[in-house]
C-alpha cells in the first residue's frame, strides 16, 4: 500500500521514510516495519505442519507477512506473524463448532469405517503479539554478532488506551494492514486474523484482530490494541488492551437481531452486538 | 451479427446484459441444459481430417484457379492445429479478468473445447459479467463448452458470499440473481471425458460407488444440505483418512486414497479431475496420480499470489497443465484491494 504522505508532516513529526526498501518508517527512536508476502506454496505449508505438529493449517497463511516495530535504544521489538499465532492456536485446541448442518447430518448412514477429525478448523487463537528484546553487542575479537534475547515483561495495569486522543484526526504518517492467515472455513463462515498500524506524529497504535463468523452458529471477535504515546522526556511505555467478544447466532436472535450471515460481514459494525467475555489491560515498560 | 454474438462481443468487454437480456437467454440456457445428463459425456471430434505431407504438397502447388485457391484457404483455416480436445477448467470465483487471460492461454470458445468445473461466481467483482459470458458461450456453442455445478452455484451460498449483493448493486434488483440461480438447478453435477476422465467439482459420496447411481439422481434443485448431490460439490480428499472422514464441522465427507482407488478402478475410469480447494501451484495430484485438483482462480481474492492452471488433454488423453498468472493490475481495471488509512479505533 502506498499512501501520499506529505513531506512537511513527515518532517514536523521528526519521521523518517525507510529507504532501503523496506515498507516502513523512523519515529521518535522507533522503527516501524511491514512486509507483505503470498500465502504459503506446498512445500512451505509441509514444513509449518511438520514444526507445528499438525496436519491441517489455514488454506490461507501468509507466513512471510508480518509487521514489526522495534524500539531502537531498548532493543525491545513487538512484532506479529502467522506462526506465532498459530502456535497459540495448536496450544489452545478449542473443540470443534458443528455447523448447522451436523445436525441433520448424524441421521446419515455412516460409510464403513469413518473416521471423525477433530481439531479446532476455526484457528481460533489467544494471539496477541510476540515480543523479544534483542541486544546486539559486538564481539571485539571476531566482530561477530552476538544477539541475546529475552522476553520483555508486561504488566497489568489500571491505564486505559486514551481513545480520545486517537480520534483527533491528525496526519497519518504511516499506515498498513497486514493479513495473516485466513480461512474460508470450507464455505461456512470466515476466519481471519489481520493486523493494522497507524502512525501519527503523537503516537503509534495497532490493532490485531481473530475475526471468526461460523454461518448460523457463533461469532467470535478477539482484539488487542496497542498504544505508545511518544514522549522524549521520559521511558516509552506501551499500553496493550485485550477484549475478547462472543455470541452465538440463537443469543443474537432471541435479542431481535438479524441472523443471516450477510448482516455480519464486517465486525467492526457489529462488535457492540457480541458480549464481552475477557478483558485486560497491560503495559510494556521499556528502558532508554 | 445476431443478439447472442452482440451479446458475447459485449461480454467480453466485462459489460453486463440487460435484464430483460438475462432473462431470455436463461430462458434459451434452460433448454438446453435440461438435456444435459448429471454425467455429461464429453468425447473427442468424431472425424478427424490428417493431411499427409504429399497432399499437402498436391494442394499447395496443384491449386491453380482462384475458386481452388480459396477452397483451400477455407479449408487451411479449419486444419489450424489445435490438438487439444479439451480443457478442464476449476473455480473462476467471478474474476472475469483472470478469466480472460485463461481463454488467452486456452484458446478462444469454439475453437477450443471447454469444461468448467463450477464456482463462477462469488468472491471476486465480476460474478454477474463471469456467468453470463458462459452461459451466453454455452447457448451459443453447446457441444464446444460444459459447466457443471459448483458447490457455490446455489442460492444460498450466493446470498454470503458475494454474488446476490453484486446482482443487487449492478441491477438495482434481484431479478438477474433469481434468473441465474434458476438456472444453476439445471447444471449438471458431472462430466465423463472419453469414459476416462471423471470430473466433479468436489468429489466423492459414500452414496455413490458407479456413475449410474449418479445418472439417476433427481438434480433440479437447490443443493441439498446432505446427501449424494451435496457430497458431489462439496466433499474433499484428505491424506490422513484412508477410508472415509467426517469433517470436523459434523458435515462435510473427506475421502482417502483407497476411496478412490476402489472407485476408479469399478467405474473403469484413469482419474478424477476436480476443483474446490485452492492449491498455490494452480494443480495438485493426491493419491498416486488418482485424483487430481484444478484451480484456475490466479491471486485468489486479488490477494494470495498462487498462480492458477487449467487441464489440456489432447486426442489421447495426453496431459497437459497449462499454468497462468492473474490478468496485470493495470487491466483489470479492478478496484485495488488496497487499504485506504483510516482512523480505527
Amino acid at each position: 500500500m502506498e499512501v501520499e504522505v506529505d513531506d512537511k508532516d513527515l518532517k514536523a513529526a521528526g519521521a523518517e521514510l525507510l529507504t532501503d526498501g523496506r515498507h516502513g518508517l523512523h519515529i521518535h527512536g522507533w522503527e516501524i516495519v511491514s512486509s507483505k508476502g503470498f500465502i504459503l506454496n506446498s512445500s512451505s505449508l509441509t514444513t509449518w505442519e511438520e514444526k507445528l505438529k499438525t496436519s491441517h493449517l489455514p488454506e490461507m497463511v501468509f507466513g512471510e507477512s508480518c509487521l514489526v516495530l522495534k524500539h531502537v535504544t531498548s532493543g525491545t521489538k513487538i512484532h506479529f506473524n502467522a506462526f506465532d499465532a498459530l502456535t497459540g492456536w495448536k496450544q489452545e485446541a478449542l473443540p470443534p463448532v458443528e455447523v448447522p448442518a451436523a445436525a441433520q447430518w448424524k441421521f446419515r448412514s455412516k460409510p464403513f469405517q469413518q473416521v471423525i477429525l477433530d481439531y479446532d478448523y476455526t484457528f481460533t487463537t489467544p494471539y496477541c503479539g510476540s515480543e523479544t528484546i534483542e541486544l546486539d553487542t559486538e564481539k571485539k575479537d571476531s566482530g561477530e554478532i552476538l544477539e541475546a534475547s529475552c522476553i520483555p515483561c508486561w504488566e497489568d495495569c489500571e491505564e486505559q488506551i486514551d481513545v480520545v486522543a486517537l480520534a483527533s484526526k491528525e496526519p497519518i504518517l504511516f499506515y498498513d494492514e497486514v493479513v495473516l492467515y485466513e480461512d474460508e472455513l470450507a464455505d461456512n463462515g470466515v476466519s481471519l486474523l489481520t493486523v493494522k498500524v497507524r502512525v501519527m506524529p503523537s503516537s503509534w497504535f495497532l490493532l490485531l484482530r481473530f475475526w471468526l463468523r461460523v454461518d448460523g452458529v457463533l461469532m467470535r471477535l478477539r482484539d488487542t490494541r496497542m498504544h505508545c504515546a511518544f514522549n522524549d522526556s521520559a521511558n516509552p511505555v506501551v499500553l496493550r488492551e485485550s477484549c475478547w467478544r462472543e455470541a452465538t447466532f440463537q443469543a443474537l436472535a432471541a435479542k431481535g437481531y438479524p441472523t443471516d450471515s450477510a448482516s455480519y460481514s464486517d465486525p467492526s459494525i457489529i462488535s457492540q452486538r457480541l458480549s464481552v467475555i475477557m478483558q485486560k489491560s497491560q503495559k510494556l515498560k521499556l528502558n532508554l | 451479427m445476431s443478439d447472442l454474438d452482440r451479446q458475447i462481443e459485449q461480454l467480453k468487454k466485462c459489460e453486463p446484459l440487460k435484464e430483460s437480456e438475462v432473462k431470455a437467454l436463461c430462458l434459451k440456457a434452460m433448454e438446453i441444459l435440461v438435456e444435459e445428463s448429471n454425467v455429461q459425456r464429453v468425447d473427442a471430434p468424431v472425424t478427424k481430417i490428417i493431411l499427409n505431407k504429399n497432399l499437402w504438397v498436391r494442394m499447395l502447388f496443384g491449386a491453380t484457379n482462384v475458386s481452388s485457391r480459396s477452397a483451400f484457404s477455407r479449408l487451411r483455416l479449419s486444419l489450424v492445429p489445435n490438438d487439444a480436445i479439451i480443457l478442464i477448467c476449476g473455480d473462476i470465483h467471478g474474476q472475469f479478468y483472470d478469466m480472460k487471460e485463461l481463454f488467452k492461454v486456452g484458446g478462444d470458445c469454439p475453437k477450443t473445447n471447454y469444461l468448467f468445473l463450477g464456482d463462477f461466481v462469488d468472491r471476486g467483482f465480476y460474478s454477474v459479467e463471469t456467468f453470463l459470458l458462459l452461459l451466453a458461450l454455452k447457448v451459443r456453442y453447446p457441444d464446444r463448452i460444459t459447466l457443471i455445478r459448483g458447490n457455490h452455484e446455489s442460492r444460498q451460498i450466493t446470498q454470503v458470499y458475494g454474488f446476490y449483493d453484486e446482482c443487487l448493486r449492478k441491477y438495482g434488483s434481484v431479478n438477474v440473481w433469481r434468473y441465474c440461480t434458476d438456472i444453476f438447478d439445471y447444471l449438471s453435477l458431472s462430466a465423463l471425458i472419453e469414459n476416462k476422465v471423471f470430473s466433479v467439482h468436489g468429489g466423492l459420496s459414500p452414496a455413490i460407488s458407479t456413475l449410474d447411481q449418479i445418472r439417476t439422481i433427481d438434480r433440479k434443485q437447490e443443493v441439498p444440505h446432505d446427501g449424494a448431490m451435496c457430497d458431489l460439490l462439496w466433499s474433499d480428499p484428505e491424506d490422513i483418512v484412508d477410508g472415509w472422514g467426517l469433517s470436523p464441522r459434523g458435515a462435510g465427507f473427506l475421502f482417502g486414497g483407497s476411496v478412490v482407488t476402489s472407485f476408479n478402478h469399478s467405474n473403469n475410469i484413469d482419474y478424477i479431475c476436480r476443483a474446490h480447494q485452492l492449491v498455490m501451484e494452480g494443480y495438485k495430484w493426491m493419491f498416486r496420480n488418482q485424483i487430481v485438483t484444478v484451480w484456475s482462480a490466479p491471486n485468489y481474492c486479488y490477494r494470495c499470489g498462487n498462480v492458477a492452471a487449467i487441464l489440456e488433454l489432447d486426442e489421447n488423453l495426453n496431459k497437459q497443465f497449462r499454468v497462468f498468472d492473474a490478468a496485470p493490475p493495470e487491466s483489470r481495471g479492478a478496484p485495488a484491494k488496497k487499504p485506504a488509512p483510516d482512523y480505527f479505533l
